[in-house]
């Protein structure tokens, strides 16, 4: 949908997936949407240095997210939206209906 | 001309300023160097972060310029052996949250002219890091360079509640009373 403006499909997917989900880690976005995790990893990087993401580490996880600063982020969050709109229902689900609540450690699923 | 290794921040920045303009590079300070500045070195930076004022200027250009001063690239930032500044040219526009710069500084230097962003503009930049990342050194240097430097607080007021953030600005005020006594 954004493939014209953003130069690839893993541009717009990473982008939207960061949109929904707040933040995001290479392997995690990579398995929901199917990509090649090393595709993923350049666009995140591609992005930070742009200035558009911003990552930090938690353990041995880097997590990226939308860079608060960025001064068109209002702007490219209500593009990105208006493109998950047009997504099926089933990958828009898939991207927005994760489990965020807590999960005790060890709890019987 | 000093070598650069007796250079002060802003004589170096406004050395590698004025070689950029020579090669029809526009640039502007930006980032915790400003703070060294405006605040006499109370804060020291390690890096330069250079904004491109005129956009889509090549890589290339700015290399080929960096280079005839002793500059070297690696990874994104440049670096030269007589100093422990690096050189960044973070993406632009030139901005402060949502807003542009509207405002550039031209400070005078044995070394040459240095457009850098304004005091005001300054702390603004320093509050949208405290504001978004709640990175605490960046309100004490937001303080720093109030407290030594003409700066426009009903200004710095309106931005903060363009940001959304009109609460934390009260942290602000309550840091930069305390730090005058």
């Amino acid at each position: 949908m954004l493939e014209p403006l953003l130069g690839s499909t893993n541009a717009e997917r990473v982008l939207v997936f960061i949109l929904t989900r707040n933040e995001g880690y290479v392997r995690e976005i990579a398995r929901v949407l199917g990509g090649d995790p090393d595709s993923i990893q350049k666009q995140l990087a591609k992005f930070e240095s742009g200035g558009v993401l911003v990552s930090r580490t938690a353990g041995k996880t880097r997590l990226y997210s939308f860079n608060p600063r960025y001064p068109f982020l209002k702007e490219l969050k209500s593009l990105l939206e208006k493109a998950l709109s047009f997504y099926p229902e089933q990958e828009r689900e898939a991207l927005l209906m994760n489990r965020r609540r807590p999960r005790r450690r060890g709890k019987p699923l | 001309m000093k070598p650069i290794r007796d250079m002060s921040t802003g004589e170096l920045a406004s050395f590698i300023c004025c070689r950029l303009k020579k090669n029809g590079i526009d640039v502007v300070l930006s980032g915790g160097s400003c703070v060294s500045i405006y605040s006499n070195n109370k804060y020291v930076s390690s890096d330069l972060d250079f904004v491109d004022n005129q956009y889509f200027i090549r890589g290339e250009k700015v290399r080929n310029a960096l280079s005839e001063i002793g500059f070297y690239e690696e990874n994104r930032y440049f670096k030269n052996s007589e100093s422990d500044l690096l050189i960044e040219f973070p993406p632009g526009p030139l901005s402060v949250g949502e807003e542009t710069v509207k405002e550039v500084i031209l400070l005078k230097y044995a070394t040459g002219e240095l457009r850098i962003i304004s005091p005001t503009d300054c702390v603004k930049d320093r509050l949208a890091s405290y504001y978004h990342f709640d990175d605490r050194q960046c309100l004490e240097q937001a303080v720093l360079v109030a407290r030594d430097n003409k700066v426009d607080l009903a200004e710095v007021e309106r931005w903060s509640r363009h940001e959304g953030k009109p609460e934390r600005l009260a942290e602000f005020r309550t840091l930069s009373e305390k730090r005058k006594t």
